[in-house]
């Protein structure tokens, strides 16, 4: 009798059994899991290796098409970030752009407060006059912006120069450093009168030279020069520069002395545009410090 | 085609000249590009182009910087005019007279300047005039006239080519 005979006779039974069994074992394994089995463990030991074989190749397969796949769109990805950086570098240049120039015009503001009569308005310095002869040069702003002729060009560091010609989109300027250039000036300090003109041998250096100062002053290196209350143009009280040197003319009657100009004329962009002349409003410097106290003394 | 180029030439170098220029001076010197620009057409073309170009340069420098109209453009006009007579045969692919006459436009044309100044300021610093104005600006302006030569000279050289063909003149 075969194995296979003995099967088919008792197939109810040993299915009854392998039931019964299984369901004994349902019973009596459900709970503890904690440990494996020796059976678990063999099954571990022999299939877990293959597993891993497998789900590696599956994973490697996953990986290579779904890299191909993800390559484009990180591509594409790429490069749209890259167009943001360049857009957002932009932004960032654009900003830095805008802070500096924020930076000028609210100094700016500064000294257009200080003047608050006159009216006034930022302007840019769009060419310069090619020679080294003269300092002329023209401004972004032009009678279409309310420019005219004889208006006073400043920085929230002194006196720049003057209007000369308007035209409709810009205005030609000519800077303090022009040897055409006479701004009458005095000292601050003691009140000495002056006029401060430009020279073409002081040019290149960025200086100029105050003129016609009484021989009797007390004008000393180091004072600083301000345009005086005898112009028709140029408002009392703005700041030209600081005295350098002092020299007596060859006359011996008057002095003249070399100003450095506070405004680093060489280097300069932006600018206040200020409407010239005087009002009564206007920071009183008629008389030196020392003078008004005096007066103020004598009146009292 | 010639008057359209020479015109932007002149108005290029007049933007660059009173923008960038500036930037690049060495002790306060400058090039005058525009004179090379008048001198080379002068030498190139003749006294009546090289008139024509001095006025319009010229013409540039009084609109936006002269404190008289008229006084650069006549200036240019005439160096171009003279520069353009006194060499009617030479041989253009030779740098050294485009140098030579630019040298000696700048100076003449700086002591004019000179002259003027004395005129209406009557002061004169010979010797400031002659060593820290003249002279660099004089080695400046020779410098870039080579560039600038070359480069008109291969412009006009192309005209001339187109011209040929144009009006069968040859």
């Amino acid at each position: 009798m075969s194995l296979f005979a003995f099967l088919q006779r008792h197939k109810k039974k040993i299915v009854i059994i392998v039931i019964l069994v299984l369901a004994v074992l349902a019973v009596f394994t459900s709970g503890k899991k904690s440990k494996g089995n020796i059976l678990d463990q063999a099954a571990g030991f022999v299939i877990a290796p293959l597993q891993e074989v497998a789900a590696g190749t599956a994973n490697w397969f996953e990986n290579t098409f779904t890299n191909r796949r993800e390559a484009s769109q990180v591509k594409e990805e790429n490069e749209m970030l890259k167009e943001q950086i360049v857009s957002l570098q932009a932004d960032l240049d654009r900003i830095a752009k805008y802070e500096l120039e924020n930076k000028k015009l609210s100094a700016l503001l500064k000294i257009a407060q200080k003047y608050e009569q006159h009216e006034s308005f930022g302007a840019t310095i769009v060419a310069k006059n090619p020679g080294s002869w003269y300092d002329v040069f023209t401004i972004d702003k032009g009678s279409g912006q309310g420019v005219v002729p004889d208006m006073v060009l400043c920085t929230q560091g002194g006196l720049v120069g003057r209007v000369l010609e308007v035209s409709a989109t810009y205005s030609k300027g000519r800077s303090i450093l022009d040897s055409r250039s006479a701004v009458p000036a005095m000292s601050q300090r003691t009140g000495d009168l002056g006029v401060v003109k430009g020279d073409y041998t002081l040019m290149n250096d960025g200086l100029c030279r105050m003129e016609y100062i009484d021989a009797a002053a007390e004008i000393v290196i180091g004072d600083e020069i301000v345009t005086s209350h005898l112009s028709d143009v140029y408002p009392p009280g703005i700041i030209i520069g600081k005295v350098t040197e002092i020299k007596t003319d060859s006359n011996g009657l008057t002095k003249y002395a070399i100003v450095e100009p506070a405004v680093d004329l060489k280097h300069l962009d932006t600018l206040l545009v200020m409407e010239g002349g005087k009002h009564p409003q206007d920071p009183d410097v008629q008389m030196g410090t020392e003078q008004q106290e005096q007066t103020q003394e004598d009146a009292q | 085609m010639r008057i359209f180029l020479v015109a932007v030439i002149i108005l290029v170098n007049f933007i660059l000249q009173t923008t960038v220029l500036p930037y690049i001076s060495i002790a306060g010197a400058l090039p005058h590009t525009g004179l090379s620009i008048v001198v080379s057409f002068a030498l190139l073309r003749g006294s009546t182009e090289g008139a024509v170009t001095g006025f319009f340069t010229g013409m540039l420098l009084d609109i936006f910087f002269g404190m008289s109209v008229g006084y650069y453009a006549l200036l240019f006009l005439l160096m171009g005019l003279v520069i353009g007579h006194s060499q009617k045969e030479f041989y253009r692919e030779n740098y050294l007279l485009p140098i030579i006459f630019c040298l000696l436009a700048t100076l003449v044309f700086e002591s004019i300047n000179f002259a003027t100044g004395l005129l209406s300021q009557g002061e004169a610093h010979v010797v400031y005039f002659l060593l820290r104005m003249v002279l660099p600006e004089m080695l400046y302006t020779a410098v870039f006239t080579i560039p600038i030569y070359r480069f008109l000279f291969g412009i006009n050289d192309w005209l001339e080519l187109k011209e040929k063909y144009k009006y069968r003149l040859f």
